[in-house]
């Protein structure tokens, strides 16, 4: 058995002519045969309610409507048809404050550019296999920007500080409770 | 007997100022795909059409020089009523665009340069006329990667040049210890 993406759509939103070509070779030769593609956010809306795909990836800096606007409106706006569409935000950006920025904006995935067939493959394969849930709170809604940890590990740990961390901050904690 | 009624009772039995819900959606491209991932077989010519791709990025890098140096000309005109982050942002926007795209289209040294242009700008206070100096040799720098079509990482020539812009950059940093402490 292997993933078949005969039956996968997915939408391109991104500026650049020879990037989108090259999204969509990649795509393709991941098995993806429906692929849609806009210049900006705007345009990327419009797809997105025509077309509904199973899935976005949409740079971030795009004119007049970036990558960022795009999914706030997906996420939030009243004529979105999907609102739980997964979202991969493609960036040169790899600060930890952007990152933050496109969680709190409502991205399922992020990642950054240049990349490599397999880092493009990853990303997806999270989304299929480890979806995130959905949060609807006052001031947000979109993915739950907390990535769950397995607790019911129980393999070898392989670096020793876990076990040291996990007592140190055991300990801490109980030190200050006292 | 209480104490452990008040552990299980919801918000602690105090009404909840706000509400968060949990929604788990229909996992819609599992359903789709199925199971078993993509094999090596297809990761590999998916990767060797990234690598082969014949798409010509110097028409494209062009466009991101004239717009950084755009950012620089605006930045060498600028007053002190004007906004500093908006003036960094000027040339930090399209330094962004060289990273991201010169490596998905063989220029991995261009990719390095804008990246240590890019931490350059996010690191500095004000741009004032060295920093801008600076940001004019990395501009020229690209601009001969480009212009001389510097593939790959540039070997030996690559790290000189990587190198002599990093040091700029530090002599920079030495230079206002006041402002800029290392981590």
């Amino acid at each position: 058995m292997a993933y078949d993406f005969s039956q996968v759509s997915v939408l391109i939103v991104e500026d650049n002519q020879p990037m989108v070509d090259l999204l969509a070779s990649l795509l393709e030769a991941y098995g993806v045969s429906k692929i849609y593609s806009a210049r900006d956010g705007d345009e990327g809306f419009e797809v997105f309610k025509k077309e509904l795909p199973d899935l976005i990836l949409s740079d971030w800096m795009m004119k007049p409507v970036d990558g960022i606007s795009f999914t706030r409106r997906i996420r939030n706006d009243v004529s979105s048809p999907n609102k739980f569409v997964p979202i991969i935000l493609m960036t040169g950006f790899s600060e930890k404050r952007r990152v933050m920025q496109a969680r709190d904006a409502g991205v399922t995935e992020f990642l950054v550019k240049p990349f490599n067939a397999r880092d493009l493959y990853r990303r997806i394969v999270q989304i299929i296999e480890r979806p995130r849930q959905f949060v609807r709170s006052e001031d947000f809604f979109g993915p739950d920007r907390r990535r769950k940890r397995e607790s019911n590990y129980a393999g070898p740990r392989r670096r020793e500080e876990d076990d040291r961390n996990q007592n140190n901050s055991a300990q801490q904690v109980a030190e200050k409770l006292k | 007997m209480a104490a452990n009624d008040e552990l299980t009772k919801p918000h602690y039995n105090m009404k909840p100022r706000r509400k968060a819900e949990f929604m788990r959606p229909v996992n819609m491209l599992k359903q789709k795909v199925g199971s078993g991932g993509l094999s090596d077989d297809i990761l590999d010519r998916a990767q060797k059409l990234l690598e082969e791709n014949s798409t010509d990025f110097k028409p494209l890098a062009i466009v991101y020089l004239a717009s950084l140096m755009n950012g620089i000309n605006m930045a060498k005109g600028a007053s002190e009523s004007d906004d500093s982050e908006e003036v960094i942002a000027n040339m930090l926007y399209p330094a962004m665009q060289l990273k991201a795209n010169g490596g998905m289209f063989q220029y991995a040294l261009m990719t390095l340069i804008a990246d240590k242009l890019i931490q350059f700008l996010e690191v500095i206070k004000d741009p004032d006329i060295e920093a801008v100096e600076i940001v004019l040799a990395f501009h020229t720098t690209m601009e001969a990667v480009i212009h001389g079509e510097i593939k790959g990482d540039g070997g030996k020539q690559g790290k000189e040049l990587t190198h002599a812009l990093t040091d700029a950059c530090m002599r920079y940093f030495a230079k206002h210890p006041e402002t800029y402490i290392p981590q």
